[in-house]
């Protein structure tokens, strides 16, 4: 796998997120992500692999991830001035010939693609609602970039109290739903949606580029599949949760 | 990134001419990645093919740990029948190796039997690290009479196709005499060793196997041991990710190198291309580095 060395630009932390952006003017489709880490190899060998994050935004000139610190990957992508990069990879959100209302679904880091996402909608004229879920006000801050978005979190400390589906009203409302999130909140939107729905997974990944196999998730009839590079945007229905 | 391939990194591994000593470890190059594998690998080796579809295990299936990363993706393939159909997709202009693995000795010998006759398979690599149903689930690899059986049983099928066994590293030196003796051509050391990974804060462990620059003195052991013992060639695995890696491992006796783990954070040209600039100051062409090692270091 071929990294780009490039130097962060621009850097903020947004309620235990990290924020950073570094040029390259694309192109990416809402939904794809990067493989990032800090430095190139064998400089690090702890850890080893790259981490995936998702594309947060993108307005022709920079291109923005966000991530939260988890691990020792993370927190030292945090603090670099230069990363190593590998992008646009996976298949992103399909909103191709969509024109009703759409609803934007995140749960914790899960609202990265969402930005990017509504980027895209607004270009194509297509309206939208977001709805954001977070486990307490610290984390719900990130919802400031997300002007007119519904806010839910479990300790009730911002928005309303509970989940993500609780600060939305019945997604049968919409033409299409796009969601990211862990998997029981993208379970529970599977469940709560009956129309076109996409979900974006979030799995641990080894490569990126679909060659070891790990970040499988359970499709339909297939088996596992592999969510970098037949993902990490499904359709909902096709998913075995 | 274009590494000109030259006679001086060419190598012969069973008759078989090699461009590059290069050969991507079996599982770690998916048919997507093969952009990046163009006119750097001496040989193809797709991921392990069984007799059935296996679904493999269910996620999380890795764990990183320093300098290396634990899997435990339970050898997830489409079975032979599909895997025979989309082969040609792996048709890079280089010779093919296909791994396989069984739960039995008769499954091994149903997929050397399919292989046997195929113009388009170079050789066979036997995954001997798999479980074995019809002891205990003990690998093939549990001690030199398994890996005869399976190793002989397999001669005999496909008598006129190169068979390289893949060994773990546990019993490495009894089993690769056995895997001689039963009638193997070759010998691929190491594959992953098996480790655990603890996440303190769940409480949760994985088991699986860990490649990377983490095993590779571990595996340069094995090549260095077996080779110096055995008459056939011996095919480094194991944590190979620089040019000068493919270096030690060559010196410390294989005829061949497989890159894996690597795979995943360099591109592996730069990794040909690495060791091109060795040989260029070492003077030496790459076939002339087997066994090549001067004695011990202080000495």
């Amino acid at each position: 796998m071929k990294f780009y060395s490039v130097p962060i630009e621009h850097r903020e932390h947004i309620g235990g997120y990290t924020l950073f952006s570094y040029r390259w003017e694309g192109p990416v489709e809402p939904g794809q992500f990067a493989m990032a880490r800090f430095g190139r190899f064998p400089y690090t060998l702890d850890p080893l692999l790259a981490r995936p994050l998702s594309f947060y935004d993108q307005d022709g000139e920079a291109t923005s991830l966000l991530f939260e610190v988890r691990g020792r990957g993370t927190a030292l992508l945090d603090q670099a001035d230069k990363i190593e990069v590998t992008a646009p990879l996976g298949r992103g959100f399909d909103v191709n010939g969509i024109d009703g209302p759409c609803a934007l679904l995140g749960g914790g880091i899960g609202v990265a693609p969402l930005k990017i996402l509504g980027r895209r909608l607004e270009a194509l004229g297509v309206p939208y609602d977001t709805f954001l879920g977070f486990a307490d006000a610290g984390t719900a801050e990130i919802s400031r970039d997300f002007p007119g978005a519904r806010v839910a979190t479990m300790d009730g400390s911002a928005g309303v109290r509970g989940t993500v589906l609780d600060a939305a009203p019945p997604l049968e409302e919409y033409a299409a739903v796009y969601a990211c999130g862990p998997n029981p909140m993208l379970a529970a939107v599977k469940r709560a949606a009956d129309g076109f729905c996409q979900l974006s997974v979030e799995e641990r990944m080894g490569c990126g580029n679909g060659s070891c196999n790990a970040c499988v998730v359970p499709v339909e009839g297939r088996g596992y599949v592999r969510s970098c590079v037949e993902g990490p945007v499904f359709e909902a229905a096709t998913l075995a949760w | 990134m274009v590494v000109r391939t030259s006679a001086e990194l060419a190598v012969e591994l069973c008759g078989i001419p090699l461009r590059t000593p290069l050969i991507p470890a079996s599982g770690t190059l998916a048919k997507e990645a093969l952009g990046e594998a163009r006119d750097v690998y001496g040989a193809m080796l797709p991921k392990t093919v069984t007799p059935r579809p296996r679904q493999g295990n269910p996620p999380p299936r890795v764990a990183e740990t320093p300098a290396g990363m634990i899997n435990s993706i339970g050898l997830q393939n489409p079975g032979i029948d599909r895997f025979l159909e989309d082969l040609d997709a792996y048709d890079l202009g280089v010779p093919l190796l296909v791994s396989v693995a069984g739960d039995t000795v008769a499954e091994f010998v149903a997929l050397c039997g399919r292989l046997a006759d195929d113009k388009r398979v170079s050789a066979i690599e036997l995954n001997l690290s798999c479980p074995n149903v019809e002891h205990g689930g003990l690998t093939f690899c549990a001690g030199p009479a398994s890996v005869a059986e399976v190793v002989a049983a397999c001669r005999k099928t496909a008598p006129d196709k190169p068979l390289l066994a893949k060994l773990t590293n546990e019993g490495v030196l009894g089993n690769a005499v056995a895997a001689e003796e039963a009638g193997a051509d070759g010998l691929t050391l190491i594959n992953t060793v098996p480790a655990l990974s603890v996440d303190p804060w769940a409480r949760k462990a994985l088991p699986g196997g860990l490649s990377g620059p983490a095993i590779k003195p571990v595996a340069l052991r094995a090549v260095y041991e077996v080779s110096a013992t055995v008459e056939i060639p011996v095919v480094g695995c194991g944590g190979v990710s620089t040019g000068t890696d493919v270096a030690e491992f060559m010196l410390a006796g294989a005829t061949a190198v497989q890159v894996g783990t690597a795979s995943f954070v360099r591109e592996p040209a730069e990794i040909l291309e690495e060791f091109a600039g060795y040989l260029e100051k070492a003077g030496s062409p790459a076939r002339q580095l087997t066994g090549g090692l001067r004695g011990y270091q202080g000495s």
